[in-house]
């Protein structure tokens, strides 16, 4: 069922937004929720297909940008959204090209293949993965903080989605 | 109107034996496909394929730059969103590109549809047969993402896929209903443009599915036809006025194309034929019957002509 988000909801919405650095970005679009059993979903949609999207019950409207936890959780199209437009910040990790092709298969992120984090990210911190040409290629949660993330030989980072899954889950 | 059937003549027996279609096909192609052994002989090939460059999320200097650094070889086509693959090293539906929505494998011939429709920002456009979505993700790269798309999709199964690609090439503009486009109408909403890329019987794809030479029978023409006339009813009922809609398919039959859009004039006067600068013209023809001359106007898209996958565009403008 589509509709409008409650007042606390907005909140949490507000926040993730301005975590990933899209608030402003995002001002002009309407975001609407998608409540499936216990699973809630954020949506994007335009401003103007608001109101029909919530009377008219569509079976998909817009694009689902993330999930609605105990904290907002972006989806891969959300992450991709957040990288074109957001104001870069803490969260977003970038990874060298060799990383990028093993991210797409769901694989974990090692420190060597980092190229650029912010040493202010602390551990089981959530990040959006960027390749070298700053496109979100998956999410990943932080194992270790700060420059920790760097150490070699290790898995610093858990995939948690990722791009690759259009072609392995659609097949 | 039943599939229309002619005599068996030395020549249709001679090519269906050669090609290995069946003799009632063959015996139609000469009837309505200029230059019939290039046409069979190009049948034989792999066909072209060809990318659409999703302007959502890239530019098309940015993405040939791209592949071609991994060794894809690219060629420009009529439309400029549209590459031709000479040649992939991958398959094109496995780059970090694809995945990431820079572009969609789709025909040029399917992105001519859209090209019909004249789409512009802010257009309230409805896709009556929208799965799997490529037409749809054109059209929202076509409206900058504004407006809003209204698809229509019965099946589940289909309606996934589609919502993948939706996903995939990033479009937020599109609602879909899981509803058959013959209850369009319980939208309630008058559209600026609509698409009806209509369910077919597929004879256009033979190239890329050749069991179709002989598992193609009279009876599957008849059903799609049939049907195709009461969704195209519909489709013509949701267009605003001074609205366009568009009609086609990935056949060549007549009985799915200029029959069902002559049908149409005669219902709605208030329909014309508009012209479209792409392919061929369409039929005024076909066996004794005569169509409205306006069916020149449409337009078919052949393998050894045009090189794309067989395709018929009707573009109607609602007045």
């Amino acid at each position: 069922m589509y509709r409008k988000p409650t007042r606390e909801e907005k909140t949490q919405i507000k926040r993730a937004l301005d975590k990933w650095g899209v608030f402003e970005a995002l001002a002009d679009k309407a975001l609407i929720m998608h409540e499936n059993n216990d699973l809630k979903t954020v949506c994007l949609v335009p401003q103007e297909l608001e109101a029909a999207i919530v009377k008219m019950q569509p079976h998909l409207a817009g694009l689902e940008i993330g999930q609605l936890k105990k904290q907002f959780m972006p989806s891969i199209p959300g992450a991709d959204i957040f990288a074109r437009l957001g104001k870069r910040n803490k969260f977003y990790v970038t990874v060298n090209e060799n990383a990028e092709k093993l991210v797409l298969y769901s694989r974990d992120v090692m420190g060597e293949s980092i190229v650029e984090v912010s040493g202010e990210l602390d551990e089981n911190d959530l990040v959006i993965i960027l390749n070298t040409k700053q496109e979100a290629i998956g999410i990943g949660r932080t194992r270790f903080a700060g420059t920790s993330l760097l150490q070699k030989g290790k898995a610093t980072i858990t995939t948690l989605a990722d791009a690759g899954y259009y072609l392995r889950d659609e097949g | 109107m039943k599939t229309l059937i002619f005599p068996e003549s030395d020549e249709s027996a001679g090519l269906a034996s050669r090609y290995g279609y069946d003799k009632w096909l063959v015996g139609r192609f000469l009837k309505y496909v200029p230059d019939i052994k290039e046409f069979l002989a190009k049948m034989e090939m792999p066909p072209t394929q060809y990318i659409r460059v999703n302007t959502l999320k890239t530019s098309r200097v940015e993405l040939e730059s791209r592949l071609e650094s991994k060794g894809f070889i690219l060629k420009h086509t009529v439309l400029p969103e549209v590459l031709a693959v000479e040649k992939a090293p991958i398959s094109a539906g496995a780059s970090t590109e694809y995945l990431l929505g820079h572009y969609y494998v789709q025909d040029l011939s399917s992105c001519m549809a859209v090209e019909a429709l004249d789409v512009e920002e802010n257009h309230v456009m409805l896709d009556v047969a929208a799965a799997p979505g490529g037409k749809t993700t054109f059209i929202a790269q076509r409206m900058k993402n504004t407006g809003s798309i209204i698809a229509l999709e019965p099946s589940e199964r289909r309606a996934r896929s589609m919502s993948f690609n939706l996903a995939r090439c990033g479009v937020y503009n599109t609602c879909v209903f899981k509803m058959d486009g013959i209850h369009a109408e319980k939208l309630g909403m008058k559209f600026d443009r609509v698409l009806l890329d209509a369910p077919c019987s597929c004879e256009g794809v033979i190239a890329k599915d050749v069991a179709r030479k002989t598992s193609h029978r009279p009876q599957d023409v008849d059903y799609c036809s049939s049907r195709q006339e009461k969704l195209v009813d519909v489709a013509a009922r949701m267009v605003r006025p001074g609205g366009i809609l568009v009609y086609s398919t990935c056949s060549f039959a007549p009985e799915e194309n200029e029959m069902v859009v002559d049908r149409l004039l005669r219902g709605f006067p208030n329909i014309s034929v508009e012209p479209f600068e792409h392919g061929s013209a369409g039929l005024t023809s076909f066996g004794d019957i005569k169509f409205d001359n306006q069916l020149g106007n449409a337009r078919r898209l052949y393998p050894h002509i045009h090189d794309t996958t067989g395709f018929f565009i009707a573009k109607l403008r609602v007045s």
